[in-house]
């Protein structure tokens, strides 16, 4: 059954290709997009202070950069969940031998394999080769970044369900999308760094699952969070992971229970 | 194969006031209101049969197949395919079925439909050269071919239900449901989909519970019948048996030439009664319709007995309907 959810992911990964322009448009939106973060930034600090909360130039072009770079993974298959929902989909998708929530990460996986090759990859190499960021402080940081990123990323990956997933109780899931998506883009660290919130807004972040999604590794690469305190923080990034996950399922079974009584 | 005992679905339906208020009123106290879909039906179908499920818009035809398939969870009563009781055991209950829903389509929309079955292979575990062998028949049969690389999105409605019924098929289930598997398609490709259904049900001994509006599908396709109405079993039985009492009905419109008077020719007045058609309502009053059995008299008797009594501009023969027979039924019972 593992190959199944192989190839349904390799499917997706086709599926971009096939789309030449829009990957290449893609590509081109990304690169232009750390562009416009890096010259921003650069006017930032030319105007003003040598250091923001002990972040100096190239400590924040780094920051920003990794923190974009994570960003883009941390949407998921919940627009596709929701299609799915409003179409009557997912009632026909009961009658195939896969589980449906598995089925839509492994198309979703997919489409971050694309996701790399198209936008990663370039960022990686204009930030290495011209914006000349940070590498991280040491090889225990540069092992555990991925370790944390995955996490974060699958964290990203089952909360966009758990919203995709609310299409069976309300009929604007649009408007839940834009929320959650202006609500990712600050609270995760996206924006800026969360060490840049007001002292009160950062002991909230601390209870909320978004900062484990990109605040957590990229302070990792940085070295913002070293020793034991990355390690309690990646604890606490597979703690959420588990807990999204157990909603995401819970939610479901419920939903499903509604679909085949109610017929949906 | 199938077997069906005492099963009910009714569904709920929340019940709403009209307008503002009403939809106010409905975020703190909602009424509902049952809708019995399916009343206490039971049947056995055998491996290899092919059995008609019919009857009129809203009897409970897709409500049964979808708990037969084990989308939806039966009010009560209990059904086996195949010793699986589909609702609970949902993903087993996957790999014996294959299904066709005529307004839907289960292929992946984006992608080739060649790479759907590749990866239908994969989700059904199909081996490989047997994944070969059934796709080269299929697209000999199904005239597939040409379709191979182009995705369902970009399919006409007839190319799209070849494509779904191969899908249906791939991995050689034991039982097949269609629901409405030709609805809105031409004749020649009406042809292809039932030679398919046959080929397979002869090879594979595959079960099939066909629903449908069309006769014609009946005919070629079921030895069985089981007819429904209002969630509940009319008729469980041969085919023949009901063609032979209510399908050699046939009505024919006349147009004539003019109208002044009209009385059935008396050579036929025994054998031959006049109804009012929906023609005739709508005000075409040169309209006369004849309705008779084919088993007393032959159509081209009596256009040949009309045509010497009267002028006649055009005529239609209407084909039978299997509405109509229901409603026979429902009227006159069996
Ligand atoms: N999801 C649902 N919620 C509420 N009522 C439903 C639902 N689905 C079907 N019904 C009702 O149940 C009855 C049976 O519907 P069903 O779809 O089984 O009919 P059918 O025989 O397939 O008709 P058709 O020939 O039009 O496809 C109908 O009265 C229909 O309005
Ligand atoms: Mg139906």
């Amino acid at each position: 059954m593992i190959r199944a959810y192989y190839e349904i992911a390799k499917s997706q990964v086709k599926l971009d290709f096939a789309y030449g322009a829009w990957f290449w448009s893609s590509m081109v939106s990304s690169i232009l997009q750390m562009l416009v973060l890096f010259y921003f930034w650069r006017a930032v600090y030319a105007n003003g202070p040598s250091e923001l909360h002990g972040y100096k130039l190239d400590d924040m072009i780094t920051y920003m950069v990794v923190a974009s770079m994570i960003g883009g993974y941390t949407n998921g298959a919940g627009g596709k969940l929701a299609e799915d929902i409003r179409g009557g989909l997912v009632a026909i998708e009961l009658m195939r031998p896969y589980d449906q929530l598995s089925k839509l990460v492994a198309l979703d996986l997919g489409g971050k394999f694309g996701y790399f090759l198209r936008n990663t990859v370039p960022i990686l190499v204009l930030a290495f080769l011209f914006f000349h960021i940070n590498l991280p402080p040491s090889w225990g940081a540069a092992a555990m970044f991925p370790l944390s990123t995955a996490l974060g990323v699958l964290i990203g990956a089952q909360f966009d369900l758990l919203v995709g997933i609310m299409a069976f109780y309300t009929v604007n899931i649009w408007g839940l999308r834009v929320l959650r998506d202006a609500v990712l883009l600050f609270f995760t660290g996206q924006l800026v760094p969360v060490m840049l919130f007001p002292e009160w807004l950062q002991s909230v972040n601390r209870f909320l699952p978004f900062q484990s999604m990109v605040y957590v590794p990229v302070s990792i690469y940085t070295g913002a969070l070293r020793g034991a305190e990355a390690w309690v923080q990646v604890g606490i990034q597979a703690a959420w992971l588990l807990g999204v996950f157990l909603l995401v399922r819970w939610t479901w079974s419920r939903a499903m229970r509604k679909v085949t009584i109610f017929g949906g | 194969m199938i077997d069906v005992q005492n099963l009910s679905k009714q569904y709920q339906i929340a019940k709403r006031d009209p307008g503002l208020a009403g939809a106010v009123k409905s975020l703190f106290s909602r009424k509902y209101e049952t809708k019995q879909a399916v009343q206490d039906i039971s049947f056995q179908i055998q491996k290899g049969e092919m059995v008609g499920y019919i009857g009129a818009n809203g009897a409970g035809k897709s409500t049964t197949i979808k708990m037969l398939s084990g989308i939806l969870t039966p009010s009560s009563g209990v059904v086996r395919v195949n010793g699986i009781v589909p609702y609970e055991n949902r993903r087993r209950n996957a790999s014996q079925i294959g299904a066709v829903f005529g307004q839907r389509t289960q292929l992946f929309w984006d992608i080739p439909i060649r790479e759907s079955y590749h990866l239908l292979k994969h989700i059904y575990q199909v081996p490989e050269t047997e994944f070969q062998q059934r796709l080269e028949m299929f697209t000999d049969v199904l005239d597939l071919g040409p379709l191979l690389g182009i995705p369902v999105r970009q399919m006409s409605l007839g190319q799209k239900m070849r494509a779904e019924l191969a899908a249906a098929f791939l991995h050689n289930p034991a039982v097949v449901f269609l629901d409405e598997p030709t609805i809105g398609l031409d004749v020649a490709v009406k042809d292809r989909i039932r030679a398919f259904i046959r080929e397979m049900n002869r090879q594979q001994e595959t079960t099939v519970i066909l629903t449908t509006h069309d006769m014609q599908d009946i005919e070629e396709i079921c030895n069985r019948i089981i007819i429904i109405d209002g969630g509940k079993i009319l008729y469980d039985g041969a085919l023949q048996a009901i063609k032979e009492r209510f399908g050699d009905k046939r009505t024919i419109h006349f147009d004539l030439e003019k109208n002044d008077g009209f009385t059935i020719p008396y050579a036929l007045a025994t054998r031959v009664e006049q109804v009012v058609s929906h023609r005739e309502a709508a005000g075409k009053s040169n309209s006369i319709s004849l309705s008779f059995n084919n088993a007393e008299i032959t159509a081209a008797e009596v256009i040949s007995e009309m045509m010497q009594a009267y002028t006649i501009r055009d005529l239609t023969i209407d084909e039978v309907h299997i509405e109509q027979i229901v409603k026979d039924i429902y009227e006159r019972g069996l």
